[in-house]
């Protein structure tokens, strides 16, 4: 029997597994959560994401650093991965699908993975395309899965500008594609001079930014649908 | 009578009076203005002593810029030790080489040797000819510099850096070990460059920024080897980490590093105040949204804001990003000739 009580322990558990980058009690906590009957999408959306904001903004006043990111991710992930096959259905109101990757010549993967993260635990579809990705992949890549945004991320500005052809070609192709992207050299100058949708200061704002242009794109959709029917 | 750019600079070293503080670097100075005076392709330039020299001249050739300093990537040392490189030759895209093929690919492997003969490893006896010859075509009017990876940022090419942050949290004994090594293997390159002839060094650890790593980190897991490397070295040793850097600019220059270099995201004013009047501190304009982005009237009143805020010598916060059209680079360089704190 699920009590208030019990859920609150276990989404309490979870959140703290994760701050605490506790891979086994991350994973305890998740199949104990599905044993008493909780809903998976509750234990994901109010235990662990819940745990990840407050380990973003350990991140932001400097406590926690890179390293201990990295370790709360796989705290994450190691509850995500029990929850995730008994999620029926994810209240975000959103579901959409995203191309992900660092461009040529960058071979740094870190941001990418926690930007992926996020997307991961929202539900979307996500293509990975990894590090040091040719620019013309993002393009193919697009087209093949008609993904309705795509992120792109540079570490060094000496790769960054790659992340400007990637633009240019994928709005010749697909005008409506959303297109974010994110990095330490890059800036929202960058993104509104690049023409990209979006700009990701960090993992956080990206899938907030994601969910608005994907909501944004939906509704051009619906719009342009009504528009023929209309007619 | 004036002083040449390199009696500046060897000045501003060894803690003489100078006429005005330099406009040069120890990071990489290769533009595509250098490049078509050459006809070089960018990919090129890495793999051949004689165009990586000529590549490297041109700065100073064409803008007065006050150094030559090679190679342009950081991949020498992790090839040397193993790692497989991209140069991205089919590329017409400015791509600088990428590991392809890193040494340790997972945590049991760190327990890694340097190769035998390793100074005749990869790209280092190519990057020392490049320097002799440098030093040959211009190294009576400038100064001429190279640059080797910090242990950890060199740890960093060599094994997945997703590993290595981890790790340097929960088992800072076994990286301690790695960077122990590594240190020797950025020893040894460095003293290969010294007897090549170059005038200083940077030890560039970028990778212990305190974007990523935590300045207690940065103190007891990388400054004990980065001040080995300095000690070992003959020539001036300069120490640069990009981006947040305000925490450790102490620690940065307590390894005993004649200078430190420090990017735009660092306060130079703060800086100064902590490290005192005399510290060589380096710095600190953005080489891309100013130098490459910037109008001349941008990169002018940049360049007087490093001034103003108190380097010892105008140095960009990372490698100069080729692209820098040349009306900016000559605008550099007559705001340093000319302005006056």
């Amino acid at each position: 029997m699920l009590t208030e009580e019990k859920k609150k322990e276990l989404l309490e558990k979870l959140k703290n597994a994760v701050i605490q980058y506790d891979e086994d009690t991350a994973k305890e906590a998740a199949q104990e959560a599905l044993d008493v009957g909780m809903e998976a999408n509750d234990a994901i959306f109010n235990g662990l994401v819940s745990g990840m904001q407050e380990v973003g903004r350990l991140f932001e006043s400097q406590e926690y650093f890179v390293p201990e990111l990295l370790m709360c991710a796989d705290a994450l992930y190691a509850g995500l991965d029990i929850l995730k096959p008994h999620v029926k259905q994810l209240d975000l109101g959103i579901k959409g699908s995203v191309v992900i990757g660092t461009v040529e010549g960058d071979v740094h993967d870190i941001g990418k993975n926690i930007v992926k993260m996020m997307f991961d635990v929202a539900g979307f579809n996500v293509y990975d395309l990894g590090r040091d990705v040719p620019l013309d992949k993002f393009v193919e890549e697009q087209m093949k899965t008609d993904s309705d945004l795509v992120c792109l991320s540079a570490m060094m500005t000496t790769t960054m500008t790659g992340m400007k052809k990637v633009i240019d070609d994928l709005r010749a192709k697909n005008p409506k594609v959303k297109i974010m992207i994110g990095g330490a050299p890059v800036s929202q100058d960058i993104a509104d001079k690049w023409g990209a949708d979006g700009y990701a200061k960090d993992a956080t704002n990206a899938l907030k930014d994601a969910i608005n242009m994907i909501s944004a794109l939906k509704k051009l959709k619906e719009e342009a649908e009504a528009g023929k029917i209309d007619k | 009578m004036a002083l040449t750019s390199r009696e500046r600079v060897l000045k501003l070293f060894s803690g003489e009076e100078a006429d005005r503080i330099p406009c040069f670097s120890g990071m990489g100075n290769v533009t595509t203005e250098g490049l078509k005076t050459l006809g070089y392709k960018f990919a090129a330039i890495h793999l051949d002593a004689k165009k990586m020299a000529d590549s490297a001249a041109t700065s100073y050739k064409l803008f007065g810029y006050e150094c030559g300093v090679l190679p342009f990537d950081l991949c020498v040392e992790a090839e040397a030790l193993g790692c497989q490189i991209n140069v991205y030759a089919h590329s017409e895209d400015l791509l600088y080489p990428t590991i392809k093929e890193k040494v340790i690919h997972n945590e049991n492997e760190m327990d890694i040797a340097i190769p035998d003969n390793f100074i005749n490893k990869g790209r280092i006896p190519l990057v020392c000819e490049a320097i002799g010859l440098m030093k040959k075509d211009i190294g009576n009017d400038v100064a001429v510099g190279s640059y080797v990876l910090g242990p950890f940022t060199l740890a960093g090419q060599i094994m997945e850096l997703n590993d290595l942050l981890k790790l340097s949290f929960k088992k800072p004994d076994k990286v301690g070990k790695l960077l122990d090594l590594l240190s020797e293997a950025i020893i040894m390159t460095a003293g290969e460059y010294e007897k090549a002839g170059v005038d200083y060094i940077t030890i560039r650890e970028m990778g212990a920024t305190s974007d990523v790593l935590s300045p207690r980190v940065f103190k007891s897991l990388i400054f004990p080897y980065l001040k080995k490397i300095v000690e070992k070295l003959m020539v001036p040793a300069v120490i640069h980490t990009c981006g947040k850097t305000n925490d450790i600019v102490t620690s940065m220059l307590e390894t005993g590093a004649r200078a430190i270099s420090v990017d735009q995201k660092n306060d130079v004013q703060e800086s100064r105040k902590k490290l005192g009047k005399d510290a060589l501190l380096f710095g600190n304009f953005d080489p891309y949204n100013v130098l490459v982005t910037g109008t001349p009237e941008v990169v002018k009143e940049a360049m007087k804001k490093c001034i103003d805020d108190g380097v010892s010598a105008v140095w960009p916060g990372c490698d100069i990003w080729p692209t820098v059209p040349a009306e900016n680079f000559k605008a550099m360089m007559e705001t340093v000739k000319n302005y006056r704190r």
